[in-house]
């Protein structure tokens, strides 16, 4: 254990005193002695845990993770956000104002942790497919399941409030509406309509910012009524200036990184910079995450200087679609292991705006309209396509999560657009962003091979 | 006779509006979800159409060029008609008006949108209306419809032809609503099949033919002598969508003797529950009678209860004693709320069957199996 959270960047002094609350927190989440070891073989397969930086941002992420499975014992107001934009801005206001909430995304720690870490997400997603996620061709998103599946084992405490967004599913707001019904959990909803129209485009709707921004402040209102004191604009503005220099650290690496050869890091650690980003983070945890990624950039400037990477310095360079793989960083790996290169996702390209606004609600609505996943393919794909010329792509890995509509209809549309207009090879995969059981080594290797081989001949 | 007359009618309607269109007047498709108050679209003096060809595969598969099939059969259908062109609604639009309702319909908009050869307007219809603000969404949204409207047809909207507008889809509403209702008594006077085929119906006929063609419905079967009683056990049909044409489970269902005798259907189905208020600013009753004046769709937020609620008064009135869930394939929303009714219906002793269908056939046999099965569970329940 102690080996694992020194992995995971616990100093020797944090792990004196956290070791019994780590413990607590693994026993409700059933990890064993084995666990523990699978965890630490494949935290050092998967991850570059010889990076400070990768560790510091792991130690974050666990934390979250403990805190939550013991906010309940420990006497906290509990309140979890899944899928919800703008929660973690108000988790975060939440978190620095007081000790005695306990306000997280209820799902990306979880993921990290269960999922990368130890590999144990497979006997939750069953859980809740045998609730009313059921497996098979409806494709239920494992997302959710990873909402359901710890709830209905009774992992994550029952929480006061349960908060949703429905930008861009119907899913989730539907199983929260379940948990209100079946089991009498308070539940909100922040929500949007997805309206934007291609004419709208480049500059967010105003309409639709104005509309999550009151919907957000609506949720700030009833929150304040559970925690009892007033989340202030002053509070959400400093959240946000806060995130706005840990925007500006992620950013400064995605630039390093996709400007070097070799690929200093492999992709698979871009989910803990999303979930980095996301996590209920405080004031003093978020200047913390910043350090940790200003600290990762340090050490990956290094390795760019030393001409060391992943892969050869000649691996063809591809932006794959929505992040990696949320549970299980086999893909990416392999990716790495075949000799290809990726780059950046299209999580990461975001169209420029003329500017924003003094309201943080607002600042939200517009903010949530810039990045490639919340756009239509009108305007989605236009960005894919200026993104992989700017980013001298040689190919498209158009992987498109099966339990999302919102993304899954559009693969089809990039790839046949990718190739009228960029003519670059395109491998179009379906998968489960959340769900391991997917990963199908031998096929994907086969297929990873042929779409290198496919570019390397086309460039030489 | 009366069938003949509505046939001859939908027969004819396709030339009929292709001559209006060669004179100027507008078509303007929409999609379904009773969320679009097809009044405005009357009211500029276009034709309003609503696009709910559905129940045939081969347009669904046509639309997997395009959209993977977690897109449900009858948004994939919708992209098929459009790109087979075999369907002269689908291709005789001038213009799309897309409420953002579910994804699935979502997307089919975004990507007509995305193919940019039809002039499109997204209406956001708000997934809540517990906030004010939402409300006020939706009606500012139906104002610009409006100007956009007057705009594309040169027409324009006043208040009297709203009115009007409202008076006919009213009268419509109304005497589905009455027709419905005469599902009542035991045996209900027409079939799940042929209810579901005047209803569909509605939405591609003209609206003053169909008017003056359910009063004369209505009135034949009020008096219509009933047959003797029918040990047939009733049924309620709950589900997403029954597109024009998607009859499978409807003849499944009479052939094995049961009776859908009550519809709850979000897709395909015109909501005939209640009457758009008249009085007062037109545009906010639409918004109001479209928006929060009615049973939610399964995408509504805080949906559930509500839907319920309304199914057990449906099963009430109806004297229903079981339940047909009829689902398409990847309708994730839908899926994950039969949990629920099943569950609930359940603890009430109410039997539930739970459907899906991709529009193919080859699963004719196992749901014929499955309803037979079912009904006779039904008959055993009524004994």
């Amino acid at each position: 254990m102690i080996e694992l959270l020194k992995l995971c960047g616990y100093s020797e002094q944090e792990i004196e005193s956290e070791l019994p609350r780590v413990e607590k927190a693994f026993d409700k989440l059933g990890i064993t002695v084995e666990d523990i070891e699978r965890g630490k073989q494949r935290l050092t397969k998967y991850y570059d845990v010889g990076l400070k930086g990768v560790r510091k941002s792991l130690r974050l992420v666990l934390r979250e993770l403990v805190d939550a499975l013991l906010a309940r014992d420990e006497g906290k107001k509990v309140i979890y956000g899944f899928m919800a934009p703008g929660f973690d801005l108000l988790s975060s206001a939440l978190v620095t104002k007081s000790k005695d909430v306990c306000s997280v995304h209820h799902s990306w720690a979880f993921q990290i942790v269960v999922g990368c870490i130890f590999g144990k997400i497979v006997p939750i997603l069953e859980e809740a497919e045998r609730r009313w996620l059921k497996a098979g061709m409806v494709a239920h998103c494992a997302n959710l399941k990873t909402l359901v599946g710890p709830m209905s084992l009774g992992i994550y405490p029952k929480p006061d409030l349960l908060v949703t967004a429905g930008l861009l599913c119907e899913t989730s707001p539907k199983t929260l509406d379940l948990y209100r019904e079946l089991y009498g959990i308070p539940v909100w909803y922040v929500d949007a309509c997805q309206d934007r129209t291609r004419e709208e485009y480049p500059e967010p709707s105003m309409r639709v910012a104005s509309s999550a921004a009151k919907s957000l402040k609506r949720l700030a209102e009833r929150i304040q009524e559970e925690v009892g004191f007033e989340i202030t604009d002053d509070m959400l503005l400093e959240v946000q200036d806060a995130k706005g220099k840990l925007g500006e650290a992620f950013n400064r690496i995605r630039d390093l990184i996709t400007s070097s050869a070799p690929l200093p890091l492999s992709p698979a650690h871009e989910n803990i910079w999303m979930c980095l980003n996301v996590l209920a983070l405080s004031i003093d945890g978020i200047a913390e995450a910043t350090e940790a990624v200003n600290t990762l950039y340090e050490e990956l400037q290094e390795k760019v200087a030393k001409g060391l990477g992943v892969v050869e310095k000649e691996a063809p360079r591809v932006l794959a679609t929505l992040p990696m793989g949320q549970t299980d960083p086999r893909l990416e790996y392999l990716a790495c292991e075949v000799g290809i290169a990726i780059v950046a996702t299209d999580r990461n390209l975001e169209v420029s705006i003329k500017g924003t606004s003094e309201d943080p609600y607002m600042r939200f609505g517009i903010g949530m309209q810039i990045g490639a996943m919340h756009m239509p393919p009108a305007m989605r794909i236009p960005l894919i396509v200026e993104g992989c010329k700017k980013l001298n792509i040689d190919g498209v890995l158009d992987r498109y999560h099966v339990g999302c509509r919102a993304v899954a209809g559009d693969a089809m549309l990039i790839e046949s657009a990718i190739n009228k207009e960029l003519g670059i090879p395109v491998m179009l995969l379906e998968w489960e962003n959340f769900d391991p059981r997917v990963y199908k080594h031998e096929e994907y290797k086969k297929r990873l091979e042929i779409f290198k081989t496919i570019m390397v001949n086309r460039s030489s | 006779m009366q069938e003949e007359r509505l046939a001859i009618h939908l027969r004819e309607r396709p030339s009929r509006l292709k001559e209006a269109k060669n004179k100027g007047v507008k078509i303007i498709g929409y999609f379904p979800g009773n969320y679009m108050p097809e009044e405005l679209i009357y009211a500029s003096g276009a034709v309003p159409l609503c696009l709910i060809n559905g129940g045939e595969s081969r347009p669904a598969e046509a639309a997997l060029s395009i959209v993977p099939q977690v897109i449900c059969p009858f948004a994939r259908a919708q992209i098929g008609e459009r790109l087979l062109g075999e369907n002269p609604y689908y291709s005789m639009i001038d213009m799309l008006v897309a409420p953002i309702t579910c994804q699935h319909l979502k997307k089919v908009a975004e990507v007509w949108e995305y193919n940019g050869d039809l002039e499109i307007f997204k209406l956001g219809i708000p997934h809540q209306h517990n906030n004010d603000f939402e409300l006020a969404y939706f009606t500012d949204r139906l104002r610009v419809l409006k100007d956009r409207l007057q705009a594309f047809t040169g027409n324009e909207i006043t208040d009297e032809k709203i009115y009007e507008a409202i008076g006919l889809y009213n009268r419509m509403r109304e005497l589905l609503r009455k027709i419905s209702l005469l599902r009542r008594t035991s045996p209900s006077p027409l079939s799940a099949l042929d209810f579901v085929k005047l209803n569909n119906a509605s939405f591609y006929a003209d609206p003053v033919f169909m008017v003056d063609f359910l009063d004369s419905v209505y009135h034949e079967l009020k008096d219509k002598q009933q047959v003797a009683k029918t040990d047939a056990p009733r049924i309620l049909l709950i589900g997403p969508n029954i597109g024009y044409g998607d009859n499978k489970i409807l003849e499944l269902v009479e052939a094995a003797g049961g009776d859908i005798v009550i519809e709850e259907i979000c897709e395909g189905i015109r909501y005939y529950w209640n009457k758009i208020e008249s009085k007062g600013d037109l545009i906010e009753s639409l918004a109001r009678g479209y928006l929060v004046d009615r049973v939610p769709c399964a995408f509504m937020r805080y949906s559930t209860r509500q839907r319920f609620d309304f199914a057990l008064k449906l099963i009430k009135d109806f004297a229903v004693s079981g339940v047909i869930w009829y689902e398409l394939l990847c309708c994730e929303t839908y899926d994950a709320e039969s949990y629920f009714f099943s569950q609930k219906m359940g603890e009430r002793n109410i039997p539930v069957l739970i459907l899906e269908s991709d529009y193919g056939t080859v699963d004719t046999g196992q749901l014929k199996t499955r309803i037979e099965a079912f009904i006779e569970i039904l008959r055993g329940v009524m004994e």
